[in-house]
């Protein structure tokens, strides 16, 4: 369980990246969705002992991130958003790396190393200079290295972004077989969608929601989403594209004024609460 | 202390960036190699050996100055230095892995300067310890100076040309490549800001004990101001490695 406490990050005077964000994080998956600058990296790094808070702390498993820090690393891992492979090391020599700074021997650092980059498709390329991989490779080897090490609790930063469909239903597949508690940021809906138990929504430093898949989804129960450009019934509105949630029993009515209509996902979620809170 | 981690980190990102990107080696050895042939060029031959001596340490504390490139690289621009954080590493260690990979990368520059000095009959074997001992010193106060760099540094851009500036400042101005009792003693002292000119002191007194004769006395104080900056230093870089930020 990950118990976040008033956590609060303030990186110059006036700008807040976090402004006391209280959570509990029960479940086996959680993903953290927001928009670019939300507030979603920032929270994941705090967790993961990699920034300080500037007020607040949170646990995990029980330890304190800020009393603690020694024994919160040895049961997570992280893997940020940004990190890129030094391009003149290749990814088994880099995986290596990562697992015996984590306390690996190196013939255990070697076998994990290896046997991760085979369930990703990655075990051919395990000696070719990482700057001959293409981006998405890249990507997998560091979701490898998340798989390789094991740990209880594994924070991952967007891990699947910039990857093709099919590597990222690789990873997909990699994550669900995986039995850690997994904390996962994206902007991938779907994502969430197919991997999460729970979702912590994130906008502007504060949680604007929080709960399991099917709670948040129930919130739309019987509702559909009808869109259209310059439509003149919305409920929220994006740019010019009129979105408004209608029951079932109004989609003929709809589809007649030439809305398109979809079915209730995450995004409305993050649509709904998103857009209205800048509203 | 992870010393597998340490020693892993510096033969793959010291040997293997050799291994892989020879030119990195061939321009870290073109400079001290021009300053050897302009010396010798300059003097009739005169200074030769003192050249040769100043090899070893231009070569250690160019590519240790550049490692700022490095760590700034590393934490600024792939970010590999977060994904080190949330493991049990500390500072410390990666740190000192980074240093040692430095010194690896070194060795070919090193081994090249022992074959020349041994024909020279500038090194002999007697003095390879004091030498290394030296080296490593130097190689961990300039590397953690590197480091400081780094932490200061908020653009990866303004780190090129800041390690090429001292690059040149550290290794041509202390007295590497010219024995340093030309020097005004005034002058070693001030000199002495860069960790360099004691290695550099400290070298000539190892390997010309006798040219070096009168001018003796300043060696001990040059091996205490060696020690402090690489406290100091190594102090100053686990501060400014913005470890946990």
């Amino acid at each position: 369980m990950i118990e976040i406490k008033g956590v609060s990050k303030r990186y110059d005077r006036h700008l807040y990246a976090l402004k006391g964000v209280n959570a509990t994080l029960k479940e086996r998956v959680t993903t953290v969705i927001g928009r670019n600058g939300a507030g979603k990296t920032t929270l994941v790094r705090i967790l993961s002992t990699q920034l300080f808070p500037t007020s607040g702390t949170a646990e995990i498993e029980g330890l304190d991130i800020l009393k603690d820090t020694k024994k919160v690393r040895e049961v997570i891992s992280s893997i940020p958003q940004e990190s890129q492979l030094i391009g003149i090391l290749s990814p088994l020599e880099q995986m290596q790396l990562y697992l015996m700074a984590r306390g690996f021997s190196s013939s255990q650092a070697k076998r994990e190393s290896e046997y991760a980059l085979d369930e990703l498709e990655m075990y051919e390329f395990r000696n070719a200079p990482s700057d001959t991989l293409s981006g998405g490779m890249k990507r997998k080897v560091f979701v490898a290295m998340a798989l390789a090490a094991k740990s209880p609790v594994i924070f991952l930063d967007e891990p699947t972004t910039g990857l093709d469909p099919l590597s990222r239903i690789e990873v997909w597949s990699a994550i669900k077989r995986l039995s850690s508690k997994i904390i996962l940021t994206t902007h991938y809906m779907e994502e969430a969608q197919e991997l999460s138990n729970e979702v912590l929504v994130i906008d502007q430093g504060n949680i604007i929601t929080h709960g399991t898949v099917k709670s948040l989804l129930s919130t739309f129960d019987g509702k559909m989403r009808a869109e259209k450009l310059e439509g003149t019934e919305f409920d929220i509105k994006i740019a010019n594209v009129s979105i408004k949630y209608i029951d079932a029993n109004e989609v003929d009515e709809f589809v007649r004024k030439g809305y398109d209509i979809k079915r209730i996902n995450l995004d409305d979620i993050f649509l709904s609460k998103g857009v209205m809170l800048e509203s | 202390m992870n010393p597998k981690f340490v020693l892993y980190f510096a033969w793959y990102y010291g040997f293997y960036v050799i291994k892989r990107g020879p030119s990195y080696l061939l321009a870290s050895l073109s400079l001290p190699l021009a300053l050897l042939f302009m010396v010798t060029i300059f003097t009739h031959g005169t200074l030769i050996a003192f050249a040769i001596a100043g090899g070893p340490i231009a070569i250690v504390a160019a590519n240790s100055i550049n490692g700022a490139a490095d760590a700034a690289f590393f934490r600024i621009q792939i970010r590999i230095q977060d994904l080190y954080v949330a493991t049990s590493l500390t500072s410390q260690d990666y740190m000192f892995a980074l240093s040692m990979s430095y010194l690896v990368f070194s060795l070919p520059g090193i081994v090249l300067y022992a074959i020349l000095g041994a024909y020279f009959k500038v090194f002999t074997l007697s003095s390879a310890l004091p030498i290394i001992g030296i080296l490593i010193l130097l190689t961990l106060a300039i590397s953690n100076l590197s480091f400081i760099i780094a932490g200061l540094l908020k653009h990866i851009r303004n780190v090129w040309g800041i390690t090429a500036i001292l690059s040149i400042i550290m290794t041509v101005l202390p007295p590497t490549f010219y024995p340093f009792y030309y020097l005004p003693r005034g002058v070693i002292y001030i000199l002495s800001v860069s960790p360099v000119t004691p290695a550099a002191v400290l070298f000539q007194g190892v390997l010309f004990p006798k040219a070096v004769g009168m001018y003796s006395s300043v060696q001990l104080p040059m091996f205490v101001i060696l020690i402090a900056e690489t406290l100091v230093l190594i102090f100053l870089g686990r501060r400014f490695i913005r470890w946990r930020e």
